[in-house]
């Protein structure tokens, strides 16, 4: 939705919209540049400020990638840019000392693990979130729960964690109840084993109401006369609900689907940097905590570019799978497939 | 939700192709590597004789009389008696009006911004200039040292902890880009202008050379211990107990403190003092010492080490560690010793006076001493050195007279114990930072306590000396008692005077392999693990780092 809105050419978007048929494309060819200038400049006035963003803080930043063929040193040369020509290059030596870490392949593992844990176990929720608002026939009620289970996605990490450790944590509100009536209190928050379930519990809580809005927005976009034209053929509750509702947000999950697989090497940063002391690096060890940890603490720029391209490719591959699969499936998808 | 566009995603199409093809030649590599090279820098080492050559001269200054107290070797003096009169030792304003960002790392809740703060605009009001200091958390400060300087953003004067400078590799090359050679400001007599800067002792200065010229101001060392023990002796005295004085004593005592429904537990981190206890080397570069049949090793592969490792993994198995210590990288053990919920933990020798006077406030009781040390099978090893806690860097580029000045309002900063500076830095004006007690010592007031961080504090230091207030009463006898008894065990850093800038692949291996060794402790791998965690250390860079330090050892005829 955003994303694809974000990186489509700025000049492209906007008057399409009322070029709905092949045949009038013609005619918007034959037009003059300054014709054209004249009738979309305020779209792309409007356009330029994402425009700007996208460039400035997306393509211009993509170029750096660079260093994950040399061996980089940001001190070489008289300035930031300087020091990429002055840097030598070394080929692959970067993505060899990578792909030779057996930690790096822990992250990549680590990071899979969690992102399909969260598809199973994160991802439908919202969706079911959404439709039991969505059912809620007082406005009342619907605003308050949606207020408070929105509240925690504005909360920061360490919020989040402090939260999670001052009940869960073994000096925390849990263990010393347990221990004051004589119970051996269960590491929770600390055990390594529990972690992936930890963080997933943590996403829950802070970004459920969050990631319900889109589907809410999907659902309010249901022709009501469906679900009329269902009863009166005697569909019931859940038939409404199998053959009408779902079939309704498909298109959105689909969507989402994508994207989130498309990012499956990114789970986030601080939630597992800040927990990562308490269960061990072989746990919560992530792609962008290796990176970190790996590059930029010690300063290997050149290994961290070479993680990070790593991390885009793959995301990339993803993406066009995932798509492919989802047009024979007869969906969307992101981009269309002709 | 727009439908997608038809004619765009072709284009996209297309191009997504072509990164495609860019991904095949990625995984492609290995097939490639015959024409790739391995990253990282072999590193550099200056040896004496070159340092020796752009060191300032020597002048002492000292406005006190004889110490109460001598400190042993480098200990520093102790003065029992505040200073009656003060001298106003800088008459002439060092700044001459310019404004300068300054970083330094701070151990405790930052105060309040430039704007909202009357420490900061008193001080600066004397200095003439506008020194704004952004104050960083001290604990992860390497972490944000390594963007400053890879973003080639760093602020006109840069404080930078010895102890961080090694986890950054290319160091050097960072230092001969980014800041200013101070080598003719500071050189022989011309470090006469700046009389305080040129009171600090020569072995802090010849600290500061990097590739053969004097490229930081150094704040000389004030206490050579890395690491305090401290406990809360009000806590085991109501207790009924005794400080231990051996290993088994020290775990009996963990056992016996530790209240875990009460909330209490005897410990926070304490390892690196375990291995102190357990006679491993650590001074010198973090662990390296001469084997007997001549070459280095590491303490990872000793003896000692593993032994240490044992009994830090036992303390946590058995409980005698706070979970928060146990759970998270920013437990604040800090807090925690202060509300009573540890008895023990680690800290460096900066934390005492300041805890100990704002909590004497809160609880009258409230005793914190730094625990007598015992050695297994021998005396302990402390690990320490003799260089100084900071370095502070200058922007490069600064035109010579905002050098000039900067070196100004640094040599401000360095005025010693018992002149008006001296005391304008360390508490601030009197009567709204600090109260003056009967026998003329200051007491920080609430606001004192608040806005005074490091914001000019560790910009550089004096030479130091403690003198006894009447908030912390018996401060300076504890100190130097503790501090004179256990000099004779403090290790012997065996590449004093040599500038090391470590091989990038042994420079890396820091955290990782800290990572490994923590799972041992935490008891998510098994001790044995530790052979392995030794083997990949070595593989990865250690042997690398070993025969490089050999090699610099033996340049140097040591």
């Amino acid at each position: 939705m955003t994303r694809s809105s974000l990186t489509d050419p700025p000049g492209g978007t906007l008057p399409r919209a009322d070029r709905p048929a092949p045949s009038t494309v013609d005619s918007t060819v034959r037009m003059g540049f300054t014709q054209r200038l004249r009738r979309d400049w305020p779209f792309l006035v409007m356009t330029a400020p994402a425009a700007v963003l996208v460039v400035v803080f997306h393509y211009v930043p993509t170029l750096g990638n660079v260093i994950a063929f040399q061996d980089y040193n940001p001190f070489l040369g008289d300035s930031a840019v300087g020091s990429f020509l002055a840097s030598p290059w070394i080929g692959f030596g970067n993505f060899m000392v990578l792909f030779e870490d057996p930690a790096f392949w822990d992250a990549v593992v680590n990071t899979l693990s969690i992102t399909l844990f969260q598809l199973v176990f994160f991802f439908p929720l919202p969706v079911f979130l959404a439709i039991l608002l969505n059912s809620v026939v007082s406005g009342k009620v619907r605003g308050f729960v949606q207020s408070v289970v929105y509240l925690p996605h504005f909360f920061s990490w360490v919020l989040v964690i402090t939260f999670f450790v001052q009940m869960l944590g073994g000096a925390g509100l849990l263990a010393q109840v347990l221990r004051q009536h004589g119970f051996e209190p269960v590491a929770i928050m600390s055990n390594p084993d529990a972690f992936i379930v930890v963080v997933t519990a943590e996403g829950v809580w802070k970004d459920l109401g969050w990631g319900a809005i889109v589907f809410l927005a999907a659902l309010a976009a249901i022709d009501q006369q469906l679900y009329e034209s269902a009863a009166v053929d005697g569909a019931g509750r859940w038939r409404r609900l199998w053959h009408v509702t779902l079939p309704g947000l498909r298109p959105v999950i689909v969507l989402l689907l994508i994207l989130r697989l498309g990012d499956a090497l990114s789970v986030g940063f601080e939630q597992y940097i800040l927990q990562r002391d308490a269960v061990g690096r072989q746990a919560a060890e992530v792609l962008d905590t290796y990176v970190y940890y790996q590059a930029i603490v010690p300063q290997q720029w050149g290994v961290g570019a070479a993680a990070g391209l790593f991390k885009g490719v793959v995301g990339l591959i993803l993406i066009l799978v995932a798509n492919r699969l989802a047009h024979r499936l007869g969906e969307q998808g992101v981009y269309s497939g002709k | 939700m727009e439908p997608p566009l038809a004619e765009a995603s072709a284009d996209r199409r297309r191009f997504l192709g072509m990164l495609g093809l860019g991904a095949a030649a990625v995984l492609g590599g290995p097939a490639l590597a015959a024409c790739s090279r391995r990253p990282g820098g072999t590193g550099s080492a200056t040896g004496a004789d070159a340092i020796k050559a752009v060191l300032p001269a020597q002048k002492p200054m000292n406005p006190l009389a004889k110490p109460d107290i001598d400190g042993v070797g480098i200990i520093p003096d102790g003065y029992l008696r505040y200073p009656s009169t003060l001298v106003d030792q800088i008459t002439e304003k060092p700044g001459r009006g310019g404004t300068y960002k300054a970083i330094a790392p701070w151990w405790g809740p930052t105060p309040p911004a430039l704007g909202d703060n009357e420490y900061v605009k008193a001080v600066n009001a004397d200095l003439g200039a506008t020194v704004d200091t952004s104050q960083q958390d001290g604990s992860t400060y390497s972490d944000k040292l390594s963007a400053l300087m890879g973003g080639r953003d760093v602020p006109d004067i840069l404080v930078a902890p010895n102890w961080e400078v090694g986890k950054i590799s290319r160091f050097a090359d960072g230092v001969k880009a980014l800041f200013e050679d101070l080598t003719d400001h500071l050189k022989g007599d011309a470090a006469a202008r700046y009389p305080n800067l040129a009171s600090f002792p020569t072995s802090a200065w010849e600290y500061s050379v990097w590739g053969g010229r004097l490229a930081a101001v150094p704040f000389p060392v004030d206490g050579p211990f890395a690491w305090l023990l401290y406990y809360r002796k009000d806590l085991v005295d109501a207790a009924g107990r005794k400080a231990p004085t051996n290993i088994d004593e020290f775990y009996r005592f963990g056992k016996e403190m530790t209240n875990a429904s009460a909330g209490v537990w005897a410990f926070g981190s304490v390892f690196s003092i375990v291995q102190s206890m357990y006679r491993c080397a650590g001074s010198s570069e973090s662990g390296w010492r001469k084997k007997s049949g001549g070459g280095l090793e590491f303490k990872y592969e000793t003896p000692e080490y593993r032994a240490a490792v044992e009994f830090t993994a036992k303390l946590f198995k058995d409980g005698l560690v706070h979970p928060d210590v146990v759970a998270s990288k920013g437990a604040d053990e800090k807090q925690l010793f202060k509300g009573g919920k540890i008895i023990v933990y680690q800290d460096g020798g900066g934390a005492w006076r300041g805890m100990q006077s704002e909590q004497l406030k809160v609880l009258p009781t409230f005793n914190m001493q730094p625990m007598p040390l015992f050695g297994v099978g021998g005396d302990p090893v402390l690990h320490g050195t003799e260089r100084p806690i900071f370095w502070t860097f200058i922007k490069k580029g600064t035109p010579k007279d905002k050098v000039e000045e900067i070196l100004r309002i640094l040599n401000w900063c360095a005025a010693p114990l018992g002149t008006k500076e001296w005391e304008l830095r360390e508490y601030g004006v009197e009567g709204k930072h600090f109260t003056r007690g009967p026998d003329g010592s200051p007491a920080p007031t609430e606001l004192g306590r608040k806005e005074i961080g490091s914001q000019f504090r560790f910009l550089t230091g004096p030479i130091p000396s403690v003198v006894q207030t009447a908030d912390v009463p018996n401060y300076v006898q504890d100190l130097l008692g503790y501090s004179n008894s256990h000099i004779k065990f403090l290790e012997k850093d065996i590449f004093a005077g040599l500038k090391l800038e470590l091989p990038a692949n042994y420079a890396k291996l820091n955290t990782p392999t800290e990572d490994k060794i923590l799972d041992i402790l935490r008891g998510r791998r098994p001790i044995s693990d530790l052979d392995v965690v030794v083997k990949e250390w070595r593989a990865g860079g250690g042997d690398e780092g070993r025969a490089f330090l050999e090699k610099a050892l033996s340049d140097n005829g040591r």
